[in-house]
């Protein structure tokens, strides 16, 4: 699926913010449509990518696009963190912010066609990876076993709820959540999401899997998935970096020999480990 | 080619104000350094001056630059943005060849990777470039090591050669051929070739009496930038030295990192800015929340080297990202521009 | 063209610069090649000085606060209404704080509107950390109240010491040629508590218990006294009192000075080895930002003495200021002891000399600093301010009861919320001035930006002021205030804008004797006597350090280098420097305090985790960090945290930020 560009790469784009959702702690959901109805037209990404979102009169931010390209409300799900985004945390339905992109390599899609697939995530990892579970979904019968692990801190911390009641029940979706410790009402595993990935059957033949989370959890699931036989090539992550252009120009995401706004976000493990610096 | 008289320099420059700003070699009054600058009167301009303290690179990629400007009402939900573009056509004139390359760097970088850098094309389009041949080498020079001089071979709308009193000229561009038949210029012979290489043979022959100040094995030591074969206390002896002051990134002729801020201003607009940044800097990778992870200033160091002389880079430049102008060695408080440091990691691999 | 050369305006150093000037506006900046100083290098502050010029954050006009409202109006109204003020005070009601990034012209005149105008001798700098006490000791020993040498033989030097601050965050130029002296083939040894980048690039650093530094530098003298390096026939011809000076050496207990420092004997043996033997030495400390105590400094003077070092060519003993013009304020008299030139004010001649040349009479009763002031004056009505360059306020309290509070003002401050009436000043790019760096080089700084309309000049502002009142000051330009300057400061006496136009600084003294200044004037001062500087104290036996007592088990120090920029009102208008001086801070934003790896283990200590840190009077709650720059038995806290000030360290603030030498017991206990 090709992607079209905002056509000036420097210049944003603008869009109004149509609905705020609150998500979990500090974390909100913001939908958001083109003022331009031709660039709302012709606005299309890969799941994946990643968009510099303005915050007029506070700065832009790097942030990456939870819908899938297909059939799925454009917004983005932000953690309140730093200036910026404590400013766009101020905004309400009807204020306006600017966009600039889609920028970056995307997840793969056509070439894992046919092909199992396993999701991790952690903590608000599933963000970047919610585009690409919601497109596999759209196009279920293409692809093998997928599955999905995802675990957070408390049942309070689990992003996108609702979308989580909805693949809970979706069939030919299999679906394992976790929660650091027990609390009162939680009938599902609890314990860390390497522990839960070491438990499952997962399949390793003709086999891909997308892992998103914080570092720490990041390298004891490579661990695990490793184990059961999964090769570095076909394990992909979305790395951050701060980002200032989102064009390779500005540098300040380079990573060893890469650019993690032009030639990534989206990598191989295999990838990763050569990069030439720590991630 | 073409004879430039001395006399004629002025014509040349008179010629240039009528369509663009004039930049070049002056000297400062008081202290008789060399700087790049605009040309309040072309008679400023010096061609015989030294190697200028600063590269020109301010011109196309200024140190401080708007390069939008917006407003938004929050009551009304009105945005206006404004691309602020009210760009000179700019003549440089005199530069050297190592700044040119280093400008062609720029060129290669925002012009021709992944994306094109309109704010960069905007600043570039308007330039008229005339090179400026070294008939000798300064103390700090070291282009021999990085094939970036002392002649320009490309990149120019003209070139000077100073043969005797007067200079060779050379055309590489339309601009450039337009140019000298307005000013009417002496075609030269056939010997004009073999005068030119003489010159450039002389200057090159001369670094070693006169280029004492650096020297830079760069072949020796691309290699193990690039694998990374490089002991860590190599880098931590380096990064000790380190005045993380940012000096070497600025003077750097290829260096072309930036920082982008919002500025709000009092009219109530805001001006997204552009400014030189670097990565010597602790804070240039830290993200919003904790996470750095190119804390530690040898780890900065290191990752400078690799940008400016590891394999990988040097694809995007299509020439190593280093151009020899020796003004890192001459701008750094703690003794570690890139000639000091390929020797640092020479002397790990030869053992000496 | 477009790049004007002129100097930095940030640290003592003074660093030579271009700036770019494009359609009015400063664009961008570029170090000055071929300044004697900085020789074409800049630190992250001054390459970013650019950023700061451009910010619109200024003060751009005047205000008069009315019912708790600030009110704009115009520059005159405003002075109107301060010189109707001004009338009815009485110089013990009023006190001066000037700011010691200012220009020697502005400086010169705040100080003379106060003493002759005002009538006042409450007048002070702030960000003076050890300056006065520096110039008193010198004073005292040679003679010369500033650097007694100059750094441009540094590379020819064959031993080096920085004794305390943190010289590479600091003044990073003068650390800068330090390193480069090392590399030429100079002995450096750095003498400090923490392990800070200088000690990292010196060849000996020497680590003493907090407080004891005086002691270490008293034990080397020692050690040459012991091992008779030292010339008794210069001392006996050059000096007054090297007897009893040698007689204290001989009375100091060497053991019981290792114990009580906890540095080794064969350390300061080689250290004391190398001194003696030196051809050029130099021994550099800072003040300013962070200084010593005046019992360190005046042992660095006398062990510098003893060993002949003083008056041998370009060496000595070398005080770096940590601010633009600290020496020049001082050189201009801002202080309630010191008369312009460093004339004692409490002399009867030297206050009738003054009197004869300003024409007017000025009060002889003693001032005092602005901070004493405010803490012991109740009489004080009354405060004019110039550019506060820090945003944490002391003494806010008090100032609130003051029923003037007068705020000359470049930058938006916080300060500005305390004042009564609020005037714009220029920022240093936008008015001609001259600032004189640590080694006595006074330098001019040209306009190079008009101001706005409303925006003039301190001294014009001043001598409007003064003329309301009766005076009549008639100075037309910054250059007819120098030209005054050099008829009252001895040390400017031939100084004229001329002279600095066409250099890139003269080194005063700048007189007859020496009209293009002069590196060094020891040595020329063939018939002048020395003298060591010792005080009762000092002859007696060395006062034992308080001993941390068994319930404060640890040894607290406030250090001020590397985070003084942070919270600076200049600071704060750049994008990088604020990043990076930052950087450290925003990850402990409520403040941390270093400790050793080895006690975080002890006491089980997370990283980050809060403690308590408790003191005899008072305590306050931070998050830990683990750090292999303090040793065991001592913690270091950065000093700018807002909330310190009031609450913890209040009390001690005088000492503790006047010098890096004291310390306070404490202990620690984990929250939670």
């Amino acid at each position: 699926m090709e992607s079209s560009l905002i056509p000036i790469v420097t210049v944003p784009e603008v869009a109004t913010v149509v609905e705020i959702r609150d998500e979990i702690d500090e974390v909100k959901t913001f939908y958001f449509s083109f003022d331009r109805p031709e660039i709302e037209q012709a606005f299309k990404v890969r799941s994946g990518q990643f968009i510099m979102c303005t915050v007029f009169g506070a700065g832009e931010f790097a942030v990456s696009l939870p819908f899938s390209p297909e059939n799925d409300r454009k917004h983005i799900s932000v953690r309140r963190v730093g200036k910026v985004t404590a400013a766009l945390h101020e905004l309400q339905p009807g204020d306006k912010i600017g966009v600039r992109g889609p920028f970056g390599n995307g997840f793969p899609f056509e070439e894992i066609k046919g092909k199992n697939i396993i999701y991790v995530a952690g903590g608000i990892g599933l963000i970047p990876l919610r585009s690409s579970i919601v497109h596999v979904l759209q196009h279920r019968p293409e692809f093998g076993r997928v599955i999905l692990v995802y675990g957070a801190r408390s049942s309070r911390d689990l992003m996108y709820k609702e979308s989580i009641r909805e693949w809970k029940a979706t069939e030919n979706f299999e679906t394992y959540f976790t929660i650091d410790r027990p609390e009162p009402g939680w009938n599902g595993e609890v314990g860390f999401v390497n522990q839960l990935v070491a438990k499952i059957n997962l399949p390793a033949e003709n086999t891909v899997a997308f892992v998103c989370g914080p570092p720490v959890m990041f390298n004891s699931v490579i661990k695990e998935l490793k184990l059961k036989g999964l090769k570095e090539g076909h394990i992909y992550s979305t790395l951050e970096r701060h980002m200032k252009c989102g064009i390779g120009k500005c540098q300040h995401c380079a990573i060893g020999r890469t650019l993690v706004c032009v030639d990534g976000p989206v990598y191989t493990y295999k990838q990763i480990k050569t990069l030439g610096e720590q991630i | 080619m073409y004879w430039l008289e001395q006399s004629q320099v002025e014509i040349l420059m008179n010629k240039l104000a009528e369509s663009y700003e004039l930049f070049g070699p002056r000297r400062d009054e008081v202290s008789g350094e060399v700087i790049f600058d605009r040309l309040g009167n072309p008679r400023q301009l010096d061609l015989s001056a030294p190697i200028p303290y600063n590269p020109p690179k301010y011109i196309l990629f200024p140190h401080y630059e708007e390069i939008l400007k917006y407003r938004y009402d929050r009551k009304t939900k009105k945005v206006a943005l404004e691309r602020i573009n009210h760009l000179k056509p700019k003549a440089l004139v005199g530069l050297r060849a190592c700044d040119l390359n280093g400008l062609m760097c720029l060129d290669r970088f925002f012009l021709g990777q992944e994306f094109v850098d309109e704010v960069y094309l905007e600043h570039r389009k308007k330039l008229f470039l005339i090179s400026n041949t070294c008939v000798r080498p300064f103390p700090q020079c070291f282009c021999v090591c990085t094939d970036s001089g002392p002649a320009a071979r490309e990149g120019f709308d003209l070139d000077l050669t100073r043969v005797g009193e007067r200079y060779l000229v050379e055309v590489g561009s339309k601009k450039g051929q337009k140019m000298v038949e307005e000013l009417g210029l002496k075609e030269a012979g056939a010997e004009a070739a073999g005068l030119k290489k003489k010159v450039v043979d002389e200057s090159v022959s001369s670094f070693d009496a006169l280029a004492l100040e650096n020297k830079a094995w760069i072949s020796r030591a691309t290699n193990r930038l690039t694998t990374g074969f490089i002991k860590p206390e190599v880098w931590e002896y380096i990064g000790q030295q380190c005045f993380e002051c940012g000096a070497c990134s600025f003077v750097c002729p290829t260096c072309s990192c930036f920082n982008v801020e919002d500025v709000n201003r009092l009219d109530g607009t805001t001006d997204r800015v552009r400014t030189w940044d670097s990565c010597s800097f602790e804070g240039y990778t830290k993200m919003a929340g904790d996470h750095n992870p190119r804390k530690p200033v040898e780890d900065r160091r290191n990752k400078r080297f690799f940008c400016k002389l590891s394999y990988s880079q040097s694809k995007k430049y299509l020439r190593p990202g280093c151009v020899g102008c020796g003004r890192c060695a001459r701008v750094c408080p703690g003794d570690i521009g890139l000639p000091n440091v390929v020797t640092y990691i020479r002397r790990e691999i030869t053992g000496e | 063209m477009s790049y004007y050369r002129g100097v930095c305006n940030f640290c003592g150093t003074g660093c030579g610069h271009l700036l770019q000037v494009e359609e009015g506006r400063v664009r961008g900046v570029y170090p000055l090649p071929g300044h004697p100083l900085s020789q074409g290098r800049l630190c992250v502050r001054g390459w970013h000085i650019h950023e700061l010029l451009q910010t619109e954050e200024r003060i751009t006009s005047a205000f008069i606060r009315e019912n708790g409202q600030l009110r704009q109006v115009s520059l005159n109204e405003a002075l109107d209404f301060v010189a109707k003020k001004l009338q009815r005070l009485s110089g013990e009601e009023i006190a001066f704080l000037a700011s010691p990034r200012a220009s020697n012209e502005d400086n010169y005149l705040f100080g003379k509107f106060a003493r002759a105008v005002m009538k006042s001798n409450n007048l002070s700098l702030a960000s003076d950390a050890g300056q006065e006490e520096s110039a008193r000791v010198l004073l005292e020993g040679c003679g010369w109240p500033a650097a007694t040498g100059s750094l441009s033989r540094l590379k020819q030097a064959d031993f080096i010491l920085v004794a305390g601050g943190d010289l590479t965050k600091q003044n990073p130029i003068v650390a800068s040629e330090i390193h480069r002296a090392r590399r030429a083939g100079a002995f450096v040894a750095t003498i400090s508590p923490r392990k800070t980048q200088m000690a990292r690039l010196s060849r000996l650093h020497l680590r003493p218990a907090p407080g004891s530094m005086s002691l270490v530098v008293e034990a080397l003298a020692r050690i040459i006294y012991e091992q008779k390096k030292y010339n008794l026939e210069y001392l006996t011809e050059r000096t007054e009192n090297h007897q009893a000076y040698l007689s204290h050496l001989e009375s100091l207990n060497l053991e019981e000075i290792l114990a009580l420092t906890g540095v080794a004997l064969e350390a300061l043996t080689e250290l004391a080895g190398k001194l003696s033997a030196a051809k050029l030495a130099y021994v550099f400390y800072p003040t300013g930002v962070q200084s010593l105590d005046r019992r360190t400094m005046a042992a660095l003077f006398n062990l510098m003495l003893m060993t002949g070092k003083l008056g041998q060519g370009e060496g000595g003993i070398i005080p770096v200021t940590g601010i633009s013009n600290l020496l020049g304020s001082y050189d201009m008299g801002l202080s309630p002891t010191f008369l312009p030139g460093y004339l004692e004010a409490s002399d009867e001649n030297n206050c009738r000399k003054l009197e004869t040349l300003w024409e007017t009479k000025i009060s002889r009763t003693p001032g005092r600093s602005v901070s004493a002031s405010l803490a012991e004056n109740k009489s004080l009505r009354a405060l004019m301010v110039v550019d506060h360059d820090e945003e944490i306020i002391r003494q806010v309290n008090r100032i609130k009861e003051l029923e003037l509070v007068v705020y000359f003002g470049a930058y938006q401050n916080a300060f500005a919320r305390l004042a009564n009436v609020i005037i714009p000043r220029p920022s240093y790019a936008e008015a001609d001035g001259t600032y004189t760096n640590f080694e006595r080089r006074v330098q001019l700084n040209r306009q190079k930006v008009k101001p706005l309309a409303e925006v003039q000049p301190l001294w014009k502002i001043l001598s409007s002021l003064a003329r309301a009142l009766g005076h009549d000051w008639q100075y037309e330009s910054a250059e007819q205030v120098m030209a005054e300057i050099s008829r009252v400061v001895p040390q400017y006496a031939a100084l004229t804008y001329e002279k600095l136009e066409s250099s890139l600084g003269l080194k005063w003294p700048v007189d007859e004797i020496h009209p293009e200044g002069t590196d060094y004037l020891l040595p020329e001062q063939k018939k002048a006597k020395f003298r060591f500087v010792l005080e009762e104290k000092t002859l007696s036996q060395p006062t034992i350090i308080r001993e941390p007592e068994a319930d404060f088990p640890f040894k607290l120090t406030v250090g001020r280098s590397n985070y003084f920029w942070h919270q600076n009102s200049v600071m704060k208008r750049t994008f990088i420097p604020k990043r990076e001086y930052n950087a450290l801070l925003l990850l402990y934003p409520k403040g941390f305090v270093e400790i050793s790896a080895e006690d975080a283990s002890r006491l089980k200590l997370r990283e980050k985790q809060p403690v308590r840190v408790i003191s005899p009077s008072a305590e306050i709650t931070l998050a830990a960090r683990i750090s292999p720059d303090v040793l065991p038995g001592q913690l270091y806290i950065p000093y700018f945290v807002e909330e310190m000030i009031p609450e913890f360290l209040l009390r001690q603030v005088a000492e503790l930020e006047k010098s890096e030498e004291y310390f306070l017991p404490v202990r620690l206990e984990k929250v939670g």
